[in-house]
């Protein structure tokens, strides 16, 4: 393998795809339809409804600290009560931490690890509180999603996995024209009479095809998280994104799944003799994505980082089958006599 | 020196090429004449390390077809005109050469220059920036065959490099195939244009799955027919023929019009024979001189034998 002529032929097929207009379409719309027309089109809206799940900003000093105390009756300010008794209190500005409060008025406080019975919370920040008979009004929960959470989280998941669906499917497009392309063409034969061997021609053409593919793909991911990060960040209260799962995803699987799709395609290039019928079964490859999305919308489980390993783990070594019979299909001989 | 032994493939049940031997020369060119479906194309891309053969063997510069590693060195050795000239239409005429230069390891400065000249001998340099989709069938070829010779290949296989042109451009293609000879270069020509073959080639083979025969233009017609000499009179008066056919060393004698054709043994010891003879009985000899048969009286000869 001589790496600089494997550059020679990848070029040369680069500079061809410049004049090839579907070709450059899908380069240019794939993107622009997945970073910035769907995130708008469904997140815009949503975050326009949704309730904001901002800790409200609440002050305690640190001056007046109350441990292992029980309270029955008064009026409370600026207090932090650790592993306390409350009874018929009103709290206002305080932090409770791992307490019960009973038939009591909590305001514009933090409450954390603790049981209300029978009482009210207003407009105060709780984590991990039980509430026993008791109403919270206009909380911000801390430290777990809410419901809109939830889906919001899911739904920039489902955007995501376009993101691996570009890597699939621009491919398609590219290696029907430049495999059968060249097939149609007859160019093919002149270039295997140089002395390049044929994993060369192979991997450069492959790569002709990776590479404008992946660029385009991590280029249109930078305003993609910038576009998720402003509309979800005031629902959410931090930025979304860039979470490790879809690093992964995004830096990993997706070009393993650009891989798979290249060498599938070249195989279907040398059986068809017709771009539009490459392409047609060559888009075939974007089911196992799609089962991606199923699994992923079905909620059969969560995508973790652990989960996109190991299917990034199964896409490699599928991709290494596959490596292996498209060298089989592009050879010489194949190529003249049975390439039809 | 290109050198087969043997050569066949079969495609299938289809034998294309049988048993093929041959040998041609360094600076040789050799001219491989046969119709459609004679194995032409096929021997061609055996030869140039595309197909294996199914048996027999071939060497080019003492390198074998068929060890992989001597293959890559023998497609570094030679240049293809394929049938199709399979240009990248979108490409420029300078680009689509630049890229063969480059596989062919040519060195970025040598690589230049030798563009520029190719293009100009072949009258193309003033469209080198347009894209080859634009070009003429007979414009796409020159620069196929320019590609076929950027990197200067000791060998170069063309595949009927004219079929197809429009007189002018097959005119173009020739000469400058003229000029390659003189460059000494070993050519090997697919034809089935005789006249090509006839003009360009040292040696000819006829081919039709096997080589039926091969041989100089002139050696190939002597193989069938024996020396004829023509003899133009103003008249030919009643027993002329019967005289002539009675001399020593004529096997027969044919009138065409007022012209004889005498088939000899060897014209230098019976063309004095014959003119006395004639010129005896009256006969004014207006003109004396060898029957020429053309390669296509040869080739339909060879071909007609087969059917
Ligand atoms: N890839 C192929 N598959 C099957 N048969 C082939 C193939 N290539 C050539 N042939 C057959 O081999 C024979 C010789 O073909 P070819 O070498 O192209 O002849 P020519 O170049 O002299 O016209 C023909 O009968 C042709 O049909
Ligand atoms: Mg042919």
């Amino acid at each position: 393998m001589r790496l600089d002529r494997i550059w020679t032929v990848a070029r040369k097929d680069m500079s061809e795809f410049r004049t090839n207009k579907y070709i450059i379409y899908s380069l240019v719309l794939m993107p622009i339809l997945i970073a910035v027309v769907l995130p708008t089109i469904y997140l815009a809206p949503f975050t326009m409804f949704a309730q904001p799940n901002e800790p409200f900003d609440i002050n305690i000093p640190d001056t007046d600290i109350r441990i292992g105390e029980t309270f029955n009756e008064g009026t409370f300010a600026n207090v932090t009560f650790i592993n306390c008794n409350l009874e018929n209190v009103v709290a206002e500005n305080c932090r409770f931490e791992s307490c019960e409060i009973r038939s009591s008025l909590v305001r514009s406080s933090h409450v954390a690890n603790t049981t209300v019975i029978n009482g009210a919370v207003m407009r105060s920040n709780v984590l991990n509180v039980t509430f026993d008979g008791s109403v919270g009004s206009d909380t911000r929960i801390l430290g777990e999603d809410t419901e809109q959470e939830g889906f919001l989280f899911q739904f920039i998941g489902f955007l995501m996995l376009f993101f691996i669906l570009i890597p699939a499917i621009v491919p398609t497009v590219i290696a029907s024209y430049t495999f059968v392309g060249e097939k149609l063409n007859r160019s093919l034969e002149p270039l295997l009479a140089t002395p390049t061997t044929d994993a060369e021609l192979l991997a450069g053409k492959s790569l002709s095809i990776f590479l404008p593919t992946m660029l385009v793909t991590w280029l249109s991911f930078i305003p993609f998280v910038l576009l998720v990060n402003f509309l979800a960040t005031p629902i959410i209260g931090h930025a979304p994104l860039p979470d490790l799962t879809w690093l992964i995803g995004v830096f990993v699987l997706a070009p393993l799944f650009c891989v798979m799709s290249i060498a599938l395609n070249v195989i279907v290039s040398s059986r068809v003799s017709d771009v539009r019928a490459s392409q047609q079964i060559g888009s075939l490859v974007v089911l196992p994505v799609v089962a991606l999305f199923v699994i992923s919308l079905s909620g059969l489980f969560t995508l973790g980082p652990l989960v996109m390993l190991a299917i990034s783990g199964a896409i490699g070594l599928v991709d290494v089958g596959i490596a292996y019979l498209t060298l089989k299909t592009f050879q010489r001989e194949e190529i003249l006599v049975r390439w039809k | 020196m290109i050198e087969t032994r043997g050569l066949t493939r079969k495609f299938g049940t289809i034998t294309a090429v049988d048993d093929l031997n041959l040998k041609i020369r360094d600076g040789e060119v050799f001219g491989f004449i046969g119709p459609n479906g004679a194995g032409k194309t096929t021997t061609v891309r055996m030869l140039c390390c595309l197909i294996a053969p199914t048996s027999g063997s071939a060497h080019i510069h003492g390198l074998d077809i068929s060890k992989p590693e001597e293959a890559l060195m023998i497609r570094g050795k030679i240049g293809l005109l394929p049938e199709m000239p399979g240009l990248y239409e979108s490409l420029s005429a300078y680009r689509n050469l630049d890229f063969y230069a480059q596989l062919y390891d040519v060195p970025k400065g040598v690589r230049e220059e030798r563009i520029q000249k190719l293009l100009q001998t072949l009258g193309m340099w003033e469209r080198r920036d347009d894209p080859v989709g634009k070009f003429s069938k007979g414009m796409k070829q020159k620069i196929a065959m320019a590609r076929a010779l950027v990197h200067e290949p000791d060998y170069l296989f063309l595949d009927e490099p004219t079929s197809g042109l429009d007189p002018e451009a097959s005119l173009t293609v020739r000469n400058y195939l003229l000029d390659l000879k003189k460059e000494g270069r070993t050519i090997f020509i697919n034809t089935h244009n005789l006249d090509d073959a006839a003009r360009l080639c040292d040696r000819v083979g006829v081919m039709s799955t096997r080589l039926l025969a091969v041989g100089t233009p002139d050696e190939l017609s002597g193989m069938f027919w024996g020396n004829t000499t023509v003899v133009r009179l103003r008249h030919i008066a009643p027993g002329m023929i019967d005289a002539v056919s009675s001399l020593p060393g004529v096997t027969g004698v044919k009138q065409e019009g007022s012209a004889m054709l005498v088939d000899v043994g060897y014209p230098e010891d019976v063309n004095p024979l014959i003119t006395k003879t004639l010129v005896n009985m009256g006969g004014e000899v207006l003109s004396m001189g060898e029957l020429k048969r053309g390669l296509e009286d040869v080739y339909i000869k060879l071909l007609g034998e087969r059917r």
